[in-house]
């Protein structure tokens, strides 16, 4: 009476279960082939991969990092990639980009984003972090809301994950743009802790900002 | 042993007994599955039918679940450790329920057959059912925007049909709200319009409500939407309405809000004009002779109580040992006016940033809007005829700075001063420990034995009451450009809380109006959606005024030799029990549709942002 149920489990393990998927699709979302960088926490920024030929099209999430990089470990096949509805700080456009998985790709995502941030300087001096930024109209059409200096304490830093945050209003495309953030009643600045920033900016009536590279000022 | 064979006997005799009665074990008839006919050849089945669709339509915000009214900027977790919000789920709020709209369209199939009951009683259940049915599409689409409008069909699926039949697509947004209008006025006809027992039934005047509710939200949709930088839409108009079709909804419930200002038997109450706050606080949480609540999710002892008295009663009045799980935060207090000052944050420090200090902490809520103490109890405010304690600790003057002492609640110094409440402010992960700094009163039940385990509250949730078909009528005439229309309704609003009248009228004031007005009453997340202001209130910066959640923690002078010993000062500090400020982002103005439904139905399509 004991074997019995025993019995059932240990065959049925060997049926029912997949190997797990071994291949993996390597990818990073590009402007001139520069890799475009997003908030990558909350799963904030995703792109969407579909199967076709199956009889359910639910598309299997793909998560982009802070860096505009991706990964995903799928089986071999036919994919299709498309960028998530309204999603990202870069023009919408849900054009597909193929994929043929046999073992490890790499893939670029083409976006045009609205608007890219170049020659960003940050540094540490005294009591505050400073800093220098080009806005560089690319799609344009749209104002710009906001741009932020953002300080954080860990190397993963966006406009949820920080410790401190200077938003700056009034700026337009094609300026240089310098600011100071104020640390001095910040505890992890006082704390001696190492400290990461990068600079964002959020174009009106998008979801997400476009960031600079995260870089470690301590 | 005579016993033990007495025993014998009994056992053999119960076993022969169940044995006879096995033999028809088989064929017996269930007594809790019961057949349509039986429940339609019986008055008293379908009104227990009716019942359990009322049972059924209580979503969002309401006082069933007190944990929501701590996920905007209400109120404040207090029941432990802190609640980690950092962004809105994309099912938040979310209502599909089709198997309740199956339900109600298998009853009417039913009920329009039947021959049990008047021609006139039909009329009445056919209203009320399909008032709920327009009631259960309007939760949905203020979650969702257009979904898949059914009308009276009972779907029946037999193998080998052509599956295909069954699914419907959704509808456009202004489909689906057109639709409840319709249904609304057409049921409108069927109820009666007489005041129903503690406004638990649906009448004329909630089907009306339910009309003008749907109007003004389809109207500020229509309008807001197409004022965004890039307004949210879905190419076949499941999610945005044309700009051009505001007009018409704002002219629909402007008239919709007049026909109930003028001629329902309901009122803005004032049973007490002499103590408004008093006043207020019946308006809401009193059933007896009450002529301000329209409709209203009812309970009623045994059997139907709800815990929201219980759980969040303050701990020096609980009867229980629940209490303190949620309380008022400083955000929506100072949204409260003053009396002649429209700005009504609590005035803490002078010019000079010094303290500003009170002999008795409640006289910094003096002058306040009356709503604020019909709706918030604050600290040393009576309840229940006896004062509310809050004091987080001392501020003692030692060396030329003011220390802050605090202590275990309930705690007294050497000299046998307060340091802390048992009621708290804290900032704390303890349970039963206040740590905002105030207690809810709206919707809080003074019975005797409400706030007990055992028993709970017969305090009911109102989902429509006079006051919305008031502010309604405010916001469409302001909308309309009708400022005189509309400076007339709002005042009305405005003169029962006690504060000064407005000349002009905004949608700003109309946004702040609704806030205090309808504190606790699931309003607040659904109008900063239709105005499309959700993402800018709540815009996740940290310390943001409106997006971080605050706490006023009141405290004791200690320092003797001056004038001011003995008298309170309050600190205004982040809500230690929220971590972090609340993001609202432009994905959550609608939900996410479940791909397991659009899997089922492929006509379904995506939402925006997904």
């Amino acid at each position: 009476m004991l074997l019995f149920p025993a019995v059932v489990v240990v065959s049925s393990c060997g049926l029912d279960n997949y190997d797990a998927p071994e291949s993996t699709i390597y990818g990073r979302v590009v402007y001139n082939g520069e890799p475009v960088g997003v908030r990558g926490t909350g799963e904030a920024v995703q792109l969407q991969l579909y199967q076709d030929g199956y009889e359910l099209r639910n598309p299997i999430p793909v998560y982009v990092g802070q860096d505009g990089t991706f990964e995903a470990k799928v089986f071999d096949g036919e994919y299709k990639l498309v960028t998530r509805d309204n999603n990202g700080p870069w023009v919408n456009d849900r054009d597909t980009t193929v994929i043929n998985l046999s073992g490890t790709t790499n893939v670029d995502v083409e976006v045009t984003p609205f608007y890219t941030l170049s020659n960003v300087q940050l540094s540490l001096s005294g009591n505050s972090a400073n800093a220098s930024f080009q806005i560089n109209e690319v799609a344009g059409g749209r104002d710009i809301e906001y741009v932020m200096i953002l300080v954080g304490k860990t190397s993963f830093v966006d406009d949820v994950s920080y410790t401190a945050r200077l938003d700056i209003n009034g700026v337009t495309a094609g300026n240089t743009v310098t600011g100071a953030l104020d640390l001095t009643n910040n505890a992890d600045f006082n704390s001696g802790r190492a400290l990461f920033a990068r600079v964002g900016l959020r174009p009106a009536g998008k979801d997400q900002a476009i960031y600079s590279q995260v870089v470690k000022l301590r | 042993m005579k016993k033990s064979s007495i025993f014998k006997v009994l056992l053999l005799a119960g076993g022969l007994s169940c044995f006879s009665s096995c033999s028809e074990f088989l064929e017996r008839e269930p007594d809790e599955i019961l057949t349509d006919d039986q429940v339609f050849s019986d008055a008293v089945m379908i009104e227990s039918v009716l019942a359990n669709f009322y049972g059924r339509v209580t979503w969002s915000q309401h006082i069933g679940d007190w944990i929501q009214y701590t996920v905007l900027d209400e109120a404040g977790k207090s029941d432990g450790g802190p609640d980690n919000i950092q962004n809105y789920s994309n099912e938040q709020w979310r209502v599909y329920d089709y198997t309740l709209i199956r339900n109600i369209n298998q009853f009417l199939q039913s009920l329009r057959a039947t021959t049990v009951i008047t021609d006139i009683e039909k009329q009445v259940y056919e209203g009320e059912v399909r008032f709920l049915r327009a009631w259960t599409y309007f939760n949905m689409a203020r979650g969702l925007g257009g979904m898949p409008i059914v009308g009276d069909e009972v779907f029946d699926y037999e193998s080998g049909m052509d599956i295909t039949t069954l699914q419907y697509p959704r509808s456009t947004e202004a489909g689906i709200y057109d639709y409840i209008i319709e249904e609304c006025e057409a049921v409108s006809a069927m109820l009666d319009d007489v005041k129903t027992v503690n406004s638990a039934r649906a009448n004329k005047w909630a089907a009306l409500m339910l009309k003008a509710r749907a109007a003004i939200y389809a109207g500020s949709l229509a309008n807001y939407n197409n004022k965004m930088n890039s307004p949210i839409r879905t190419a076949g108009g499941e999610v945005g309405i044309p700009a051009e079709r505001a007009n018409g909804y704002y002219e629909q419930a402007l008239a919709t809000a007049q026909d109930i200002i003028n001629n329902s038997p309901y009122e803005l109450q004032l049973n007490k004009p002499d103590d408004l706050e008093r006043n207020f606080y019946e308006a809401l949480s009193v059933k007896d002779n009450n002529t301000e609540v329209i409709w209203a999710r009812d309970y009623r002892y045994p059997g139907q109580t709800v815990g929201f008295t219980t759980q969040n009663i303050p701990g020096s009045h609980a009867e229980d040992i629940d209490r303190a799980a949620a309380g008022p935060i400083l955000n929506l207090v100072e949204d409260f006016e003053y009396v002649n000052d429209r700005d009504g944050s609590i005035h803490i420090r002078d010019n000079q940033g010094n303290y500003v200090f009170y002999d008795d902490p409640a006289d910094a809520f003096a002058n306040k809007d009356a709503r604020l103490g019909g709706s918030v109890i604050t600290p040393n405010a009576i309840f229940k005829g006896t004062p509310v304690v809050l004091q987080a600790g001392q501020k003692v003057w030692t060396n030329g700075a003011w220390q802050t002492i605090t202590g275990q609640p309930g705690e007294r110094d050497s000299q046998g001063r307060l340091i802390t409440s048992s009621n708290g402010p804290n900032r704390s992960n303890e349970q039963y420990i206040n740590k905002t700094g105030f207690f809810f009163r709206k919707f809080l039940d003074e019975a005797a034995g409400a706030s007990t385990r055992g028993r709970n509250s017969e305090m009911w949730f109102p989902r429509f009451r006079f006051a919305e078909a008031v502010l309604i009528a405010a916001e469409a005439a302001m909308e309309l450009g009708q400022q005189s229309v509309a400076v007339g309704y709002i005042n009305q609003v405005r003169e029962r809380a006690g504060i000064q009248p407005l000349t002009s009228v905004t949608l700003d004031d109309i946004v702040q109006e609704r806030r205090v007005e309808f504190a606790f009453e699931d309003h607040r997340y659904w109008d900063l959606k239709r105005f499309r202001l959700a993402h800018i209130v709540w815009n996740g910066v940290v310390n943001s005024p409106t997006a971080q959640q605050w706490a006023l923690f009141p405290y004791l002078v200690v320092a003797p030799g001056t004038p001011n010993d003995g008298k309170y000062v309050f600190d205004r500090l982040t809500f230690s029990n929220s971590l972090h400020p609340r993001f609202f982002e432009l994905r959550n103005y609608y939900n996410f549709i479940d791909l397991a439904w659009q899997n089922a139905n492929p006509k379904i399509v995506l939402n925006p942002f997904q």
